[in-house]
């Protein structure tokens, strides 16, 4: 008997609300109109870093139609908090943001006062009118020299441009450098991008008077943690504060997470109990929503002469930009874990410092700290291959740590700081490595680039392999609530456009033996969700469907007893709970069933990416013509929603690589604020993205199912560097992230040391 | 991105624009495919008093030869240029039109706004230098015409006056066997370009190039003309050596400040020595 909701998990359904979103049905923010709303515009700081002597609104206020100008006089002095406990230290709780500033502007795009008029365009004239009186400091522009004594302070009062040094040892690294035959070393660059989503952020919030209700709409990604934030600082009740998200157009990490504006548009709306819009325009995103990636390694390998990596040392420069946010150290720590990466290193030393600059703070953007430190030690994998004349996959093959010394961890030694210890649960490196290069034809790409190289082109393959550490906990908890022919799910996370609604449903449906479209899942409104910790580190799959599985559990728990049998008799069939001896009970009877998933640590998965390049050394332009990568999902709950993930992360990658770019001149004013400027890539200038999807199942949780939402980002920099560096060969060192023609073009014409 | 306040009027025929804009004064500016002149709205770096929306005027996207000379009217789209029948001597500006942007853009987009936009970058006003087009103005004060060579004064900055209407240019028709082409690097496609150059001559029967004409874009204040690269070339094959040198040679035109931060100065002027050659084999191949 095949049943309704049999298989599936692991089938290619459609994603959910696809219809309404591409016919131009879906309500974004910017789409939400509110009986009276008025329109706020927030003033920022034209410059990167100076004391801030004065804010005259008076001009603004009597602009027509303005019905508030506020300032950080007229609000508490609060800081924005860190979000993730084991992102916290003293130290970066020291240099917080406050959401509007005070006596200091240190980025531009800081903000500085808000403007509120009954039309957006009245509000935008008399933003201009707001005069601020600055005086300028030196800006603080390069994170690996920022910490010289010659450089100004970001923050005075803290009296560092460090807000942390993490060091992690592992085994005897000195022994390592000793006996090695070949050391190489160099410094390595990765530049500032910005995830950039099509919807840029936007908010609204209206305060009820009567009930004493405020609530937000706009707010995706961590609901419940917004929630929790707004009522402490606006002294609402929890239960008094309602936010809710509706149709969002890219997450990628940054959109979502408390910002500035998410404490000022509330407070706003509160203070004139009317409904207070705000939308980010493009100039606004590009300076105010959080950066990421930047940061420097000087990077030393040792290894023997056949090829064994005995060791590595690095000392590093994590920027996080003016402040920090609520994503607190994850700009140092997440690099940090993602180091050492897949092989089998006796030993290595890691020395990272977080550090303060006048630019907009950084934040975690798809595949964070994984993508920059893969693109770092690949990097220097592939000139440890040059050195020694080896085959780049052969070297990594062999180093790959082997699937007989799994569980694996790298447990910091003597020396290390307070670091979170380095863990693979499990899988087949090896094994997943050459299902990668299968995948994506490796041996055809090589034959092909020799066929190139014959015709006089410049051709080159470049691999990355990694490890992603994803779904961290703490817990995602759900609530199941069975009916006559529907069932709801209320679970806390986001869709970010990722689908997880439709996976979620999935799950749901194959666990209870009821059709897909019988499955509704609910995640919008707080006020009906109770719990959640959100969507982010490719965990909502994971840790929510986990959840479903629980509550499932209890179902059956539950619906023993009215069948007079053990759970372990209940069968969920065709939409009711079976007892042996055809006793059954619907769904509905079995009343609304919490479902809890607790989870520590992180879940590490590996995965790769490969591609090959073609190189015009006469304008610098590099082409990906393929690009193939392979991530262990460890169960594919739906392999089509899978495969957009992992091609659009590798799409937004691969652009990262070859165009895009948050550059900022010598007075740290911003020079990517359009899309002209900031350029993401296009159909025409992307390869299809090949997928190959590994399912070597995972121990840490029942369903068995790893990330996947970011993974096709986190082998992109990495891949792509060394196709580059492969095809022009002897031509130029390929040391930074970025490959875009002009780098390339000087690169290679630069003058050659002897 | 919110345009700062303005006054908007549209204008139904060529002599209502010119009488609106002038009674309008200095701070108006015309509207016509908004490709350019909106953005900058949005970003306010422009803050003009009045639009005067042309449009919807009629008799502007005239597209023909008349006289000696093809006539290419204010409204005619990039779309309609990219498309039109021009082939031989013309090809570098149907080639030049179709790397304008996006389709989108394009379709919206007029020749009469690209040229008084005068961004250095700008596909047509390169094509415009190299084929010493006329540019035929209009105001209340009467029609003049201005040569491309003295109409492009700056970065967004043209010898027309605010009360003036650039109706059309005009391309002087070159001599039979005359050939152009047009040929540029953009980071992605429909970027503006880092470099361009539009490039035509004629190969006599005896093999000889005459007619030199070489333009580029985007490596100065204006579109410049490589005098001294047509010179060399002028009347020798166009074998590899004559290429190679006419390349190097229009490369030093390039301004020495040309570059922002995406591409400096040095990376254009090789890109120009890239593109000329480029364009130069492609004129040598033949049609
Ligand atoms: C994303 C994007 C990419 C682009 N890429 C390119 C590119 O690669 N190459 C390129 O050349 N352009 C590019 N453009 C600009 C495009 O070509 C514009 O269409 C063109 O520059 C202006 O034409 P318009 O009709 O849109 O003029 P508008 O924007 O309406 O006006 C531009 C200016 O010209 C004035 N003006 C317009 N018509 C007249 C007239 N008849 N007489 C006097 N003044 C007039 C206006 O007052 C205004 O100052 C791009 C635009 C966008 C948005």
């Amino acid at each position: 008997m095949s049943a309704p909701g049999g298989g599936l998990i692991g089938s290619p359904a459609p994603r959910r609300k696809n219809r309404e979103l591409l016919t131009g049905e879906g309500t974004y923010v910017a789409d939400i109109r509110l009986e009276g709303q008025v329109y706020a515009r927030v003033v920022r700081s034209p410059s990167a870093h100076a004391r801030l002597l004065g804010v005259d609104t008076s001009e603004a206020l009597r602009v027509g139609g303005v019905v508030a100008v506020i300032t950080a006089d007229d609000i508490d002095d609060i800081r924005i908090p860190i979000r993730l406990p084991f992102a916290e230290s003293p130290e970066a709780n020291a240099v917080l943001q406050a959401p509007l500033a005070a006596d200091v502007v240190r980025y531009v795009g800081e903000p500085v006062a808000v403007v509120v008029a009954d039309d957006p365009y009245v509000a935008e004239d008399a933003a201009e009118l707001v005069s601020i009186d600055l005086d300028e400091l030196e800006p603080v522009l390069d994170p690996a020299n920022s910490t010289e004594s010659s450089q100004p302070l970001v923050h005075e009062s803290f009296g560092s441009n460090t807000i942390g040094r993490l060091a992690y040892r592992y085994g005897d690294i000195d022994a390592a450098f000793a006996r090695a035959d070949v050391v190489v070393r160099r410094r390595l660059r990765v530049h500032r991008l910005a995830a950039a989503p099509m919807e840029t952020r936007g908010l609204a919030a209206d305060y009820d008077p009567g009930s004493g209700v405020l609530t937000v709409w706009g707010g995706a990604k961590v609901k419940h943690f917004t929630r929790a934030l707004l009522s402490r600082v606006l002294g609402l009740e929890l239960t008094d504060v309602r936010v809710i998200e509706v149709e969002v157009g890219g997450g990628f990490g940054t959109r979502g997470e408390p910002y500035p504006e998410d404490i000022l548009i509330p407070l706003l709306a509160r203070r004139l109990e009317r409904p207070v819009q705000w939308i980010e325009d493009r100039w606004e995103h590009m300076v105010a929503t959080n950066h990421a990636r930047e940061q420097e390694h000087d990077f030393e390998l040792a290894a023997g002469a056949d090829g064994r990596m005995l060791g590595f040392r690095v000392r590093g420069w994590c920027d996080h930009g003016a402040y920090v946010r609520t994503q607190g150290l994850l700009p140092v720590v997440l690099p940090m874990v993602h180091l050492p990466g897949p092989y089998e290193w006796p030993a290595f030393s890691m020395d990272l410092d977080a550090v303060l600059t006048n630019r907009t703070p950084v934040g975690t953007y798809r595949g964070p700290g994984m993508t920059e430190a893969t693109f770092v030690r690949e990097r220097m994998v592939d000139i440890l291959a040059a050195e020694l004349e080896m085959e780049p996959a052969d070297l990594r093959r062999r180093n790959l740590i082997p699937a007989e010394s799994m569980p694996f961890s790298f447990m910091p030694g003597p020396g290390s700081g307070a670091v979170m210890p380095i863990m693979y649960q499990g899988g087949d490196f090896v094994t997943a490595f050459d299902q990668m290069l299968d995948g994506a034809g490796y041996d055809r790409m090589r034959v092909e680039q020799r066929q190139a190289r014959a015709d006089g082109q410049h051709a080159g393959v470049g691999i990355a392999a990694y490890i992603e550490f994803a779904a961290v906990g703490p817990f995602e908890e759900v609530e199941v609530i069975g009916g006559a022919g529907n069932v709801v799910v209320r679970a806390g996370v986001g869709s970010l456009g990722q689908g997880v609604e439709t996976a979620l449903a999935q799950i749901a449906a194959e666990l209870l033996d009821v059709p897909l479209s019988g499955v509704t899942v609910e995640f919008h409104d707080t006020a009906e969700v109770p719990q959640g910790f959100g969507s982010f580190a490719s965990r909502s799959t994971v840790l929510a469907g986990n959840a479903i599985a629980a509550a499932v559990d209890e179902m059956k728990a539950k619906a023993a007893p009215l069948l007079g049998c053990g759970p372990g008799d209940v069968e969920f069939r065709d939409g009711t709970a079976t007892a042996p001896g055809d006793r059954s009970v619907g769904l509905g009877d079995i009343g609304p069933t919490r479902g809890r998933f607790e989870k520590e640590g992180l879940t590490a998965s590996f995965g790769g990416a490969v591609c090959s390049v073609s190189v015009n050394p006469a304008d610098g332009r590099a082409r990906v013509d393929r690009f193939a990568l392979a991530h262990d999902v460890g169960r594919a709950v739906n392999p089509r929603l899978l495969r957009g993930q992992l091609a659009g992360a590798a799409a937004q990658g691969i652009g990262g690589a070859l165009f895009e770019e948050v550059a900022y001149d010598e007075h740290g004013q911003p020079l990517s604020v359009t899309f002209a400027d900031y350029m993401m890539p296009t159909a025409a200038e992307l390869p299809d993205v090949e997928v190959t999807i590994i399912e070597h199942g995972s121990g840490s949780n029942p369903l068995g199912i790893k990330g996947g939402g970011e993974a096709g980002m986190v082998g992109s920099l990495g891949a792509v560097a060394n196709g580059v560096a492969d095809a022009v060969g002897d031509g130029a060192e390929v040391l930074t992230s970025s490959v875009s023609s002009a780098r390339l073009w000087h690169a290679l014409h630069r003058p050659r040391r002897a | 991105m919110k345009p700062p306040p303005f006054a908007y009027a549209a204008a139904g025929t060529l002599d209502e624009a010119v009488a609106l804009l002038d009674e309008a004064g200095e701070d108006a500016k015309l509207l016509a495919g908004g490709q350019s002149l909106l953005p900058l709205l949005a970003f306010r770096l422009a803050r003009p008093s009045h639009l005067i929306d042309i449009g919807g005027v009629e008799g502007l996207d005239i597209l023909e030869e008349q006289d000696g000379s093809l006539c290419v009217g204010a409204l005619v789209r990039h779309a309609t240029l990219e498309r039109a029948d021009l082939s031989g001597g013309w090809q570098a500006l149907r080639e030049a039109a179709s790397l304008i942007g996006h389709l989108p853009i394009r379709v919206r987009g007029t020749f009469g706004g690209s040229l008084s936009h005068a961004d250095p970058a700008g596909e047509l006003g390169v094509v415009a230098a190299a084929f010493d087009a006329e540019i035929v103005l209009r105001s209340l004060r009467g029609v003049r015409t201005v040569p491309a060579r003295d109409f492009f004064l700056a970065p967004l900055t043209t010898a027309a006056d605010p009360d003036e209407v650039l109706v059309e240019a005009r391309f002087p028709t070159p001599g039979t066997g005359f050939r152009s082409v047009f040929e540029e690097f953009s980071p992605r496609v429909g970027d503006f370009a880092y470099a361009s150059v539009a490039a035509g001559c004629r190969l006599a029967t005896d093999g000889l190039a005459r007619d030199v004409r070489i333009a580029l874009g985007s490596v100065g204040p204006t579109p410049v003309r490589a005098r001294d690269a047509e010179q060399a070339l002028s009347g020798s094959f166009l074998d590899d050596t004559a290429i190679v040198e006419c390349a190097r040679l229009a490369a030093e035109t390039c301004h020495p400040d040309a570059g922002d931060w995406h591409a400096d100065g040095t990376y254009r002027k090789a890109l120009v020595s890239h593109l000329v050659e480029r364009a130069l084999r492609r004129l040598g191949a033949g049609p």
